[in-house]
């Protein structure tokens, strides 16, 4: 259904009611404007919709599982009023992984989005860790959205044809993304990202970056643990009084003046019970953006390894190329400074021959060659690599100062609202017991 | 009413025991010289009415109902400023000897009333003083319902009775004690109430007291045994069934308020380990420090105003409650004296029926009886209105007192968290905000 987008991965909305013409123009469009959050601005993406599906797995059993609905939209449809109908198709949630999987290895220089926690954490006592539960479920669906929303702003991530396909071909997307082949990358990625080695010559800024990372990784964790054990209190406290709700109804009734004013104010009482359920549900968007940046933290730790991993290699073939010269000076000098066993054996067995050196030479002039241009290749890569990574680095540390103050607003407006429902409830409980 | 207390309680230090003056005759005011003590002793002389069972009765509570009816409309004039005794208790002070340790308050009188020598009195009194007033009162007065003292004993480890806390709820609950007395249309008059708002030492008098009682030979307490009521009249039996009801309810809240306490308590424990995460952020955060922090500041202001919270109710809710359930239990042994009462009246009508002698006029003992039943049933009930009228006020003004706390404590917070808005949204480049 939609236009093939060619290899220049500008993301056009093909409609089908546009000519081909009229697609390609689209096209030259797209091409001709910047470069930039390009999907963003002309498409709506909305996760609007989670259901249950049920499927009999490998050993022939009831599997159930949850797909989300994702619908897109071109952007100007909505402007233009034009009451289209989006399109839509059903994903679940092991292939919004497949997807982040498959955007990590393709583009290792940039701190992807992270996914909502494929499992609950951080629960206090009164929300389940049950995957089924509607509200994690309907949690889950906004943290999706978000992902889907913060890979379609990204200036280089949104130009991505899987990531388009994700979005608009439900049949076939799987086969297509394991075609790239970026399984493979995948696991050598991995092994290389918990590999142990030593960079001779780090780099400042990307170190200080791996160690922020670290902390900040440390301290919203902790600070999640803490705010779980506050809401968990703060339940507590509410719930219990509700009792004040039912021993006042059961005082006025052996009351006479007395009994109206109790009576309502132990209504007042169960409905500040009560106010906690709201209060909390909030508080846990505020969780949620946080834990957003808890594995945020993750992302921008995998492209500071990433960054150590192309230097450390980096400096492995420079190292090589430096042996492999050493080693033709000495051929071309004669004197031995590097250890060979066919040095040994040449010297303990008699001299090789001019011509045997002659081969020699050319072999190692071969390889030195090949090394130096080897050696250019990465360092380009690796400046590349740099520069890029760290554009999106420094993009990173803007949006996350930009987000995370929001959030604190956000909390200090939820807190706000909950002392003003507080003073509420007491000021008209206090009526109540005025008119005892 | 009550003046402050002083942060530390001035003690009178440790003296060699001849140094030590008595500590009520210490620190008098030089315009209330002291009554001789042997006026009020010769006062007691002067009775002539007593109580069908010897003890000696005050003399301005004459035993019947007419004049206590017009005892009471004049009460209904006594709000306000036709109230003719004010009494105070304030200003604790510690007495350090070799012997004990123990605190006196200052007891303060202001009257017109005839009664008294003076207008106006300044008295040193210690909770033992308190106590011998209330079994005086008991005792001279077993028709009434006397107010309640707050505990006698305190467990030594477990509760410091020297504490600024202690001391202040213990002066709050006698300054009640005393006023309910003052307030009292007949308690009021008791001779002892006066001696023990105006004697300088009033050690002498109880001494004299204590004689003055073996003199008259008869015990204190009413009969007890061998007498079996027949029929309770409704009023009182539902004054029972109602007191049996309110101390089961005043029971619940008691532990409902406690449990508020303690969940409360552990919300605070939370609270100062959430906002120190917070600091501990800021401190390697560059941007986000400011906002880090005020966050942190906010949530201590918070735990500050909780504690407060806590602490109030502790020192003020609670204790209140306590003292009704001793209210309450005072007026059950109330109501079982009378049933006692009535119960011998019955017992000595049955008996004279079966005698049949003289149908003409019943004899004199029956009628003392009848008089004694009469007279109790009057009292009774003028006490119990007056109680229920006072309980109203007392429970109106706790429990609006315990709304205001909780108000208090959200305006605190409130104000904390809009105060950091501001700062969280002063940034030139953040120009919109987005509210959650």
């Amino acid at each position: 259904m939609m236009a093939d987008t060619g290899s220049d991965e500008v993301a056009v909305i093909g409609n089908i009611d546009l000519t081909p013409g009229e697609i390609e123009n689209n096209m030259k469009n797209t091409q001709k404007s910047e470069k930039g959050p390009v999907l963003f601005r002309k498409m709506e993406i909305n996760v609007a919709e989670a259901e249950k599906r049920t499927v009999k797995n490998a050993v022939n059993m009831q599997e159930i599982y949850t797909v989300y609905l994702i619908e897109t939209r071109p952007a100007d449809a909505a402007s233009e009023g034009t009451n289209s109908t989006p399109d839509s198709l059903w994903r679940r949630y092991s292939e919004f992984e497949i997807l982040r999987n498959f955007l990590l290895v393709t583009y290792p220089f940039v701190v992807v989005p992270p996914l909502p926690e494929k499992r609950a954490e951080f629960v206090w006592h009164k929300l389940t860790a049950d995957n089924m539960d509607p509200d994690f479920v309907e949690r889950r669906r906004v943290g999706l959205e978000n992902f889907l929303l913060r890979v379609a702003s990204h200036p280089t991530l949104s130009t991505d044809n899987i990531f388009f396909s994700f979005l608009t071909e439900e049949n076939g997307w799987k086969e297509m993304v394991f075609e790239t082949g970026f399984q493979a990358k995948a696991d050598s990625r991995l092994k290389a990202l918990n590999a142990t080695f030593r960079v001779k010559n780090p780099d400042k800024r990307f170190a200080e970056m791996k160690h922020y990372g670290d902390e900040l990784q440390s301290v919203i964790s902790q600070l999640l643990r803490v705010r779980a054990r506050v809401a968990d209190r703060l339940y507590g406290v509410y719930k219990v009084h509700g009792n004040y709700g039912r021993v006042f109804s059961e005082w006025s009734a052996i009351e006479k003046e007395m009994g109206d004013g109790l009576q309502s104010a132990g209504h007042h009482m169960d409905a500040y019970a009560a106010s906690v359920d709201d209060i909390l549900e909030e508080e846990e968007h505020y969780a949620d953006q946080l834990k957003e940046y808890l594995f945020y933290t993750e992302a921008l730790r995998a492209v500071c390894r990433k960054h150590e991993l192309i230097q450390y290699e980096l400096e492995m073939a420079a190292q090589d190329l430096t042996t492999k010269k050493q080693q033709q000076e000495e051929l071309a000098t004669g004197t031995v400074r590097t250890f060979s066993l066919k040095g040994m054996t040449s010297k303990l067995f008699g001299q090789e021959t001019p011509e045997q050196r002659e081969a020699k030479m050319k072999v190692l002039e071969g390889q030195i060659q090949e090394g130096e241009d080897s050696l250019k290749e990465q360092n380009t890569e690796c400046d590349v690599f740099v520069k890029s990574a760290w554009s999106d680095i420094e993009r990173f540390k803007d949006q996350k100062n930009h987000d995370l103050k929001e959030a604190l607003i956000s909390y200090a407006i939820m807190q706000i609202s909950m002392c003003k429902k507080g003073i509420q409830v007491w000021t008209n409980a206090k009526e109540c017991f005025n008119k005892m | 009413m009550s003046a402050s207390t002083p942060k530390t309680l001035c003690t009178s230090g440790q003296q060699s025991i001849q140094d030590i003056c008595h500590p009520l005759s210490a620190e008098e005011s030089v315009r209330t010289p002291s009554p001789d003590v042997g006026n009020t002793t010769g006062s007691i002389g002067e009775k002539d009415l007593s109580l069908p069972n010897g003890t000696p009765v005050d003399t301005s509570s004459p035993a019947s109902s007419s004049s206590l009816l017009n005892r009471l409309q004049l009460d209904d004039d006594l709000d306000g400023e036709t109230r003719d005794l004010f009494v105070t208790v304030d200003d604790p002070k510690k007495h350090v000897s070799t012997m004990e340790t123990y605190i006196t308050y200052r007891v303060s009188t202001k009257t017109t009333r005839v009664e008294f020598d003076l207008p106006e009195y300044s008295v040193r009194r210690r909770y033992q003083d308190f106590d011998w007033l209330r079994i005086k009162l008991e005792d001279t007065q077993p028709t009434h319902l006397i107010p309640p003292l707050p505990e006698k004993f305190v467990m030594k480890g477990v509760v410091d009775r020297f504490s600024e806390e202690f001391v202040e709820t213990r002066r709050k609950a006698l300054d009640k004690f005393l006023k309910r007395v003052a307030d009292h249309p007949v308690l009021s008059f008791n001779e002892h109430f006066n001696v023990f708002l105006s004697a300088k030492d009033l050690n002498a008098y109880k001494k004299q007291g204590l004689a003055l009682l073996t003199k008259m030979g008869e015990s204190v307490k009413y009969v007890t045994g061998g007498y079996k009521l027949r029929g309770r009249p409704l009023e009182f039996a539902a004054m029972g069934d109602y007191l049996d009801v309110f101390t089961q309810k005043l029971g619940t809240i008691d532990r409902i308020a406690q449990r508020i306490i303690k969940e409360q308590s552990e919300y605070l424990v939370e609270l100062r380990e959430y906002g120190p995460v917070y600091s501990s952020w800021a401190g390697f955060e560059g941007p986000l420090q400011e906002p880090l922090e005020g966050v942190a500041g906010c949530v201590a202001n918070c735990a500050g105003a909780l504690d407060e919270l806590t602490e109030d109710m502790s020192d003020d809710f609670l204790p209140v409650l306590r003292e009704y359930v001793l209210y309450i239990e005072s007026m059950k042994t109330v109501l079982k004296k009378r049933d006692n009462v009535q119960a011998e009246y019955e017992a000595k009508l049955e008996a004279v029926a079966f005698r049949k002698e003289e149908r003409t006029a019943p004899p004199t003992d029956v009628e003392k009886c009848q008089d004694r039943v009469e007279c109790f049933n009057a009292d009774l009930k003028a006490d119990w209105d007056r109680w229920q009228n006072n309980k109203r006020q007392d429970f109106r003004q706790l429990l609006t007192g315990m709304a205001d706390r909780n108000i208090q404590y959200y305006e605190k917070c409130l104000s904390a968290w809009e105060s950091i808005i501001p700062l969280l949204q002063d940034r030139p480049e953040n120009t919109k905000t987005e509210t959650s």
